[in-house]
């Protein structure tokens, strides 16, 4: 009978309350799935969904097939092989993650359009008729497939990476002694062991390809995303927009639960106190210039490229970059950011630390269904706001206040993306934290504010600060759902990049895009620390 | 001072851990509880401490209904003492400041209260220190001086020697034996050591498949 009673308190109450409110938005969508189907809904049906589908599928397939080719080529290679710039392109291949898709692309187009920087060179290098294209067209869904490969191949690089780093030598050397020659080793062995990290990886790059908004929108190619967007904004038909969301959702929980799939089986790789340590064969010749230029390839598309474009641009840029319409975005971006690092932070620690006091795993279920926000895309979520506010500015009024186009509903959309961060951070903080430390708080009659407040929290000041951190360099370059629940007149960083860039004002979309890829550098930081730290045991 | 009656507890609905304890300890007296690992000797510990709550039984301290069916004071309302094996200091705090934690009222008298706690376990030159600048022995006397500075009304101690050496370990017990004994404090200790229990206890128990029984041997 105890278990019943031990259900029932203040902390639960508040963490069922914040989950009820994070998750609405996708109730919601899904629910519209049970509403009236408009003319736009047929119209769409019949003509439009299956390009939407055909442009999607044939995306993630590219996207996978390079995707998977870098990240696991690279990972393979640099724990295999010592080549010149080794140990540089261990951490500097994490480095396109820092820059947003729609970055890459606004920064692709400008290199490689018909008239971009490097046609340009190449006619004046050999001194060409201005008519002559060399390279094609790339505003295509070619050009997209390049694009999120190179920025998203890192999520595959560090998932195998790690799983390589955990495997033990002795696995490799028993398949050698079982007749299997390197090749027969790496695909019967190496590959099938480290599977679910490359499952997960592929998941993640999928999930953020469907996701995208703003790359897909700047190459024209019709996915569900531009789909959602034009038929808000261009048919200003919400329920139509709710109702395509929920087959893009239905897509994406496919994926998100394969994800989770994959990360129950990462115990595939060696967890053993001590492992035999994987020595790289020195390559020589030909051979060291052409893994140099493997791993070279995806980091010069991927971060090298843009950020020279980037500084290209800024340089060119004839008006002060630092001007008033930055400044002010900078500070729109800043006061959203550490507002939703603070709540969503806050409510990580806030969930984690009910679960602690009440030792329940009815928390730990709460913390893993808001962690699938990160999975979600930002325009299916934006929809879902707008709506639950049209509904509350309807039907409840709570001291005048206008829900629709308030921060509110961003703050909203970021907590539910960045949760899943903020959560990573608290919670590897708690398993740091003896439980004994609140029992014996508990037994100085300390109340459950005190432990919080003068035990927990002040032992979880870094783990806080890094998910704080994290929070803001993932809302600094979301843009799908600022774009629609930002209020009227209030632009940020990753607004102002998309409205320069749609207007084809690339030099001026220069200053705010090099400022999202510098915050984006932050969880580099920490990856990379991660990924050192992350070999288990110590070496014989 | 402490009545437990029929006390029974089981984790998660599975297989009962303490099986209907009966034990009645008087004001004052120090037992200690002798069991194997996984005996239940530190589930019994958390179910007097409040830190658990049990499936079935009712317990009374100094006459008052701490636990019942229906009943249940959680344990910052009970003031009880506990020292773990593990002393459980918080790091982020230095020595004075954790044992000030558990007081409450003004700065100054929680301060002479634990700086004369800390001092008669003779690590009073410490206060300013943090827990990760002691020895394991010097440790362990904070945390008992940190249960004690609230006055407890009883004060349990799971395995609170097991990770001394011997010396520390005798001196230790000889001092913590003597502080209990001049402040009449009821104690119980759970233990896997005999010696230990023997040298400290008034009375001494054998916690075996559930039930407690009083230890032929003593």
């Amino acid at each position: 009978m105890f278990y019943k009673l031990k259900f029932f308190s203040p902390w639960v109450a508040l963490s069922v309350l914040i989950f009820c409110i994070f998750a609405s938005p996708i109730f919601i969508v899904l629910g519209s799935l049970f509403g009236d189907y408009s003319n736009n809904w047929i119209h769409l049906y019949n003509y439009v969904l299956g390009g939407y589908l055909f442009n999607s599928f044939f995306l993630i397939l590219g996207v996978s097939i390079i995707s998977l080719v870098l990240g696991i080529g690279s990972a393979w290679l640099i724990t295999n092989y010592n080549f010149f710039g080794k140990n540089f392109f261990d951490w500097a291949l994490i480095l396109p993650l820092a820059v947003p898709p729609y970055i890459l692309a606004y920064t692709f187009t400008g290199l490689f359009d018909s008239y971009g920087t490097v046609n340009n060179l190449i006619r004046e290098l050999f001194v060409l008729d201005p008519s002559y294209i060399f390279f094609p067209n790339v505003r295509n869904i070619y050009g997209a497939i390049i694009v999120f490969s190179f920025t998203l191949y890192p999520y595959i690089y560090l998932a195998t990476r790690i799983a390589f780093l955990n495997q033990s030598k002795s696995l490799r050397e028993v398949g050698e002694t079982l007749g299997l020659n390197k090749l027969g080793v790496f695909f019967k062995l190496t590959l099938p062991m480290i599977r679910p990290a490359i499952i997960g990886g592929l998941m993640l790059v999928i999930m953020e390809t469907l996701s995208d908004f703003g790359a897909v929108e700047h190459f024209a190619v019709q996915t569900f995303t531009t789909g959602i967007f034009r038929t808000w904004y261009g048919m200003y038909d919400l329920q139509t927009a709710m109702q395509l969301s929920s087959l893009l959702l239905i897509f994406i929980t496919f994926f998100l639960v394969l994800e989770r799939y994959s990360r129950k089986n990462v115990s595939y790789t060696s967890g053993s106190p001590t492992y035999g340590k994987i020595e790289g064969k020195q390559l020589v010749g030909g051979k060291n210039f052409l893994c140099f230029l493997f791993c070279l390839l995806p980091l010069m598309i991927g971060f090298i490229l843009p950020i020279s474009e980037l500084t290209n641009w800024a340089l060119n840029y004839k008006l002060d970059f630092f001007d008033a319409s930055f400044i002010k975005n900078s500070l729109n971006t800043i006061y959203l950011a550490l507002i939703a690092a603070f709540l969503c932070s806050s409510i990580a620690l806030i969930i984690n630390f009910s679960g602690r006091i009440q030792r329940n795993k009815f928390f730990g279920f709460l913390s893993s269904s808001l962690s699938l926000g990160y999975g979600l895309p930002g325009i299916i979520l934006a929809i879902g706001i707008m709506q639950l506010f049209i509904f509350l500015d309807n039907y409840i009024i709570f001291l005048n206040f206008v829900f629709t186009g308030s921060i509110l509903g961003l703050l909203i959309a970021y907590v539910i993306k960045a949760y899943a961060l903020a959560n990573t951070s608290i919670e590897s903080g708690y398993i740091r934290i003896s439980p004994y430390m609140e029992d014996i708080a508990k037994t100085l009659t300390a109340s459950n504010f005190k432990i919080l407040f003068q035990v927990h929290l002040p032992l979880l000041k870094t783990s806080f600060l890094t998910s704080a951190l994290l929070v803001i360099s993932e809302v600094i370059k979301e843009l799908p759902a600022t774009l629609i629940l930002r209020p009227f007149n209030f632009d940020t960083l990753a607004v102002s990049t998309y409205i320069y860039a749609s207007e084809e004002r690339m030099y001026e979309a220069a200053a705010p895009s090099i400022a999202i890829v510098l915050v984006g550098l932050i969880p580099i930081y920490f990856l990379t620390k991660a990924i050192r730290s992350s070999r288990p045991g110590k070496e014989n | 001072m402490l009545i437990v009656e029929n006390l029974h507890h089981s984790y998660d609905k599975g297989e009962n851990i303490l099986k209907g304890i009966n034990l009645n300890v008087s004001n004052g007296e120090i037992i200690s509880i002798l069991g194997g690992s996984g005996s239940g000797k530190t589930s019994f510990l958390r179910v007097l401490s409040g830190l658990e709550k049990p499936y079935d039984g009712k317990i009374f301290i100094e006459d008052v209904l701490v636990v019942s069916n229906d009943y249940f004071l959680p344990a910052h309302k009970r003031n009880i003492g506990l020292v773990l094996q593990e002393k459980g200091l918080f790091p982020h705090l230095n020595i004075l400041k954790n044992v000030c934690f558990g007081l409450k009222g003004p700065k100054k008298d929680q301060k002479e209260i634990s700086i004369d706690l800390l001092s008669k376990f003779k690590v009073d030159q410490y206060q300013e220190k943090f827990p990760n600048s002691l020895s394991g022995g010097e440790q362990q006397r904070v945390a008992i001086a940190r249960a004690l500075a609230p006055k407890p009304k009883i004060l349990l101690m799971d395995e609170p020697f097991g990770s001394l050496d011997r010396g520390l370990r005798e001196s230790l017990r000889e001092e913590t034996k003597l502080f209990l004994q001049e402040n009449e404090i009821t104690c119980i200790m759970v233990t896997h050591d005999e010696e230990d229990a023997e040298f400290m206890s008034d009375r001494i128990f054998l916690l075996e498949n559930g039930k407690l029984n009083i230890h032929q041997k003593f």
